[in-house]
């Protein structure tokens, strides 16, 4: 366990580094054409991640200064208008949300490599722990996977920002709004139910 | 939907005036909420700009300044969301009665939610206030609905239950606050509770009335907002406290099964409780007969008409002739005492079966003055008419036998013992008194003591109070049957064993080793050691 979680830079004695851990191991550990995970329809689940995501953009919202950087990110959009959202199909939800986490956790992968102050990186360490625990959510749920193709011009769902805190803040609010209503609606967590 | 029924209002047709009366029975009852949260926004939010969610519509409102008139005609509101276009919103006032204020407000239909929202204020062009915010960071429900409240059939206890306000998305976001009070008292308890719409009052008063209140707000997670207005109060009544009949009896039955256990107890035992409880005073009226029945206390008249007893009569003598034999003995040498003792002892075992007395080694010397006999046979009736003296004498010979006992010869312990019998006995022989027969038995213990004193010289320091006619080391030695005053022997025998370094017990073993010693000496007299 302890090579594991240097390897993936995840600390296991935080709760959430374990859990981090403990869903990558599950998915190693999975044979090829095993059973499917135990869906996770459990909202707080998500919550403890969005709890964190207001950690982080409260901290950072009070670094404007120290935490700017020259380069731009491109960030999904985090707009949700319900008629709109209730008007597409699952696979649509889920393509939009699956594509959104891609490219967040681009954006915030590349922060890593900056030299950043510890309190900022130990966010940006939680941060990429929760999206990849976020994954396993949704694989859990059998939503598919989608990655978007990389486009030269701009793509519609996608915005740009400037700086760091702004970044967290689109991570927030993408948790909080796609990613939360479309594990809400999953098909699997309400097949019982008529 | 104001701006849509004054337009509505100005239709003629029955339908739309149908149409009409329905909308405005809309915007009364949406009104109703929207009039109460603009009012309590009022008080609570501090942003100039305050803004709200109900349902899916943001509205914004401010306040409008007092000297001011006509006012909608100079405030222009925009937003734009994501810093994009601008737009503009129709502003409409509205006068609250509750707290005398016009507002100012503009709504925005179907807001996107997850998005940065920037609003502005302007009036006659000139930005007034501008402002920031997230539409799900500031939803106000509406209140809890359904509120019930029902007793639970338990003691205390009350079940509350309700329905959430009507809003998709949102039923596992939510936290709710109950109020509960006593009908008529001010002081309430808060008791919060997450998700779930139903909760158990617990820890309330038997047979009490209860009024009920519960509001709602997004739990802080995925939405964020204001708390909704309390409910309109629910009364419920706790059930009255029931005890169980069979409990009573029982407790009366093993209370009963105590108390006779209890009582059973104290009487088989009154006896011994009594005595602790409140024990006897010991009184001495057994040892004195008759002196609190018959003379009523009065010691000197019963003394004197107790004929038959021995204390009035022991105690002169043993305070008058005792002490001064001790002081004699002290005359006597120690050195030649023990080996003329023992030398003595076998040839004139006969001889010396008329001397009664055994003495210290410390009375060598005056064995060898001859005691006036006379005077001892006066003295040996006077001890055999005391037997109280005998006793006391016999005490005294024990503490010199225990002196003796220190130093003498062990193994001739027995024979002394019996030696010294013997001439106590031809000694009251020869007086011819059966009298003095009886006191054989004290002269010869008198004789044991005397033969264990052969360092007991100190003994004789020990009756002090033993007044005795100086008349020889013998007669010295008679009066140790005295009062027994000095029956505090532990100071001699404990400076002999001190001094000797042994620790015995100086009970029976009587020794003699003076008497053999005494008998060719003064054939006819008592010696006194």
């Amino acid at each position: 366990m302890g090579w594991l979680s240097s390897v993936f830079c995840v600390n296991p004695l935080t709760r959430k580094g374990l859990f981090a851990l403990l869903l990558m191991v599950l998915e190693w550990t999975r044979p090829g054409l095993s059973s499917p995970l135990r869906p996770i329809c459990d909202l707080r689940v998500l919550d403890h991640f969005i709890k964190e995501a207001w950690d982080a953009e409260a901290a950072l919202r009070a670094c404007k200064d120290a935490c700017s950087i020259a380069t731009n990110f491109t960030v999904p959009l985090t707009r949700v208008d319900f008629d709109v959202w209730e008007a597409m199909n699952i696979e649509e939800q889920a393509q939009e949300v699956q594509s959104g986490i891609h490219v967040l956790n681009e954006a915030i992968s590349s922060l890593q490599a900056s030299n950043q102050t510890d309190v900022l990186q130990s966010h940006i360490d939680a941060s990429i722990n929760n999206i990849a625990s976020i994954r396993q959510v949704l694989r859990s749920l059998s939503i598919p996977e989608y990655v978007p193709p990389t486009s030269d011009g701009e793509d519609k769902e996608m915005q740009k920002v400037s700086s760091i805190s702004e970044l967290f803040q689109v991570h927030i609010n993408f948790l909080r709004g796609k990613v939360r209503l479309l594990l809400a609606n999953a098909p699997v967590c309400h097949q019982g139910v008529s | 939907m104001y701006l849509l029924c004054k337009w509505m209002t100005k239709m003629r047709s029955n339908r739309l005036k149908i149409v009409f009366m329905l909308c405005l029975a809309f915007v009364t009852t949406g009104g109703q909420h929207f009039e109460s949260k603009v009012a309590q926004l009022l008080q609570d939010e501090t942003e100039h700009i305050k803004c709200f969610v109900e349902g899916k519509d943001l509205t914004c409102f401010w306040e409008e300044e007092e000297e001011r008139n006509h006012i909608h005609d100079q405030y222009t509101f925009t937003y734009s969301y994501e810093k994009k276009n601008k737009m503009a919103c129709a502003v409409s006032s509205l006068y609250l009665l509750a707290s005398n204020k016009t507002i100012l407000f503009c709504k925005l239909p179907k807001t996107p939610f997850f998005t940065t929202l920037d609003v502005q204020v302007l009036r006659d062009g000139r930005m007034l206030y501008t402002r920031s915010l997230n539409a799900e960071n500031v939803l106000f429900l509406d209140p809890p609905r359904n509120l019930t409240v029902m007793s639970s059939g338990k003691e205390g206890q009350l079940n509350v239950s309700w329905l959430p306000p009507l809003l998709k998305y949102m039923d596992d976001s939510m936290i709710y606050e109950v109020r509960y009070a006593v009908d008529g008292s001010n002081m309430g308890k808060v008791e919060v509770i997450k998700v779930s719409t139903r909760l158990v009052l617990l820890g309330l008063q038997s047979n009490t009335r209860y009024k009920v209140w519960v509001r709602v707000k997004p739990d802080g997670v995925a939405y964020k907002g204001y708390w909704s207005a309390w409910t309109e109060p629910v009364f419920g009544v706790t059930p009255p406290s029931d005890v169980d009949p069979l409990i009573v009896l029982l407790v009366i039955f093993i209370g009963l099964i105590l108390c006779l256990l209890s009582l059973t107890v104290i009487l088989s035992h009154h006896k011994f409780l009594l005595k602790k409880l409140w024990p006897d005073i010991p009184t001495p009226e057994h040892k004195f007969p008759g002196l609190f029945t018959v003379y009523k206390g009065d010691f000197k008249e019963w003394m004197s008409h107790n004929n038959g007893s021995m204390w009035g009569r022991s105690v002169p003598v043993y305070t008058e002739e005792l002490p001064s034999p001790l002081e004699v003995l002290s005359e006597v040498s120690l050195t030649s005492h023990g080996t003329s003792q023992r030398e003595e002892r076998k040839p004139v075992e006969e001889d010396e079966e008329k001397e009664s007395e055994r003495s210290d080694s410390g009375l060598t010397d005056r064995w060898r003055d001859p005691p006036h006999a006379h005077w001892l046979m006066e003295q040996l009736r006077a001890l055999q008419e005391n037997p109280e003296s005998r006793s006391q004498s016999s005490l005294l010979q024990s503490h010199d036998t225990y002196v003796t006992l220190n130093q003498g010869d062990n193994e001739q312990q027995v024979d002394d013992v019996f030696e010294e019998t013997l001439p106590l006995q031809t000694l009251f022989t020869t007086a011819g008194t059966s009298s003095l027969g009886t006191s054989h038995s004290d002269l010869g213990s008198l004789q044991q003591s005397s033969g264990s004193g052969r360092l007991s010289s100190q003994s004789s320091f020990e009756y002090p109070n033993h007044t005795w006619p100086p008349k020889g080391p013998g007669y010295a030695y008679m009066a140790v049957a005295d009062s027994g005053v000095s029956m505090d022997y532990s100071p001699m025998s404990s400076s002999r064993i001190a001094e000797l370094g042994k620790h015995r017990m100086y009970t029976n073993d009587y020794k003699n080793e003076i008497f053999p010693h005494k008998w060719p000496l003064s054939g006819q007299y008592i010696k006194s050691g």
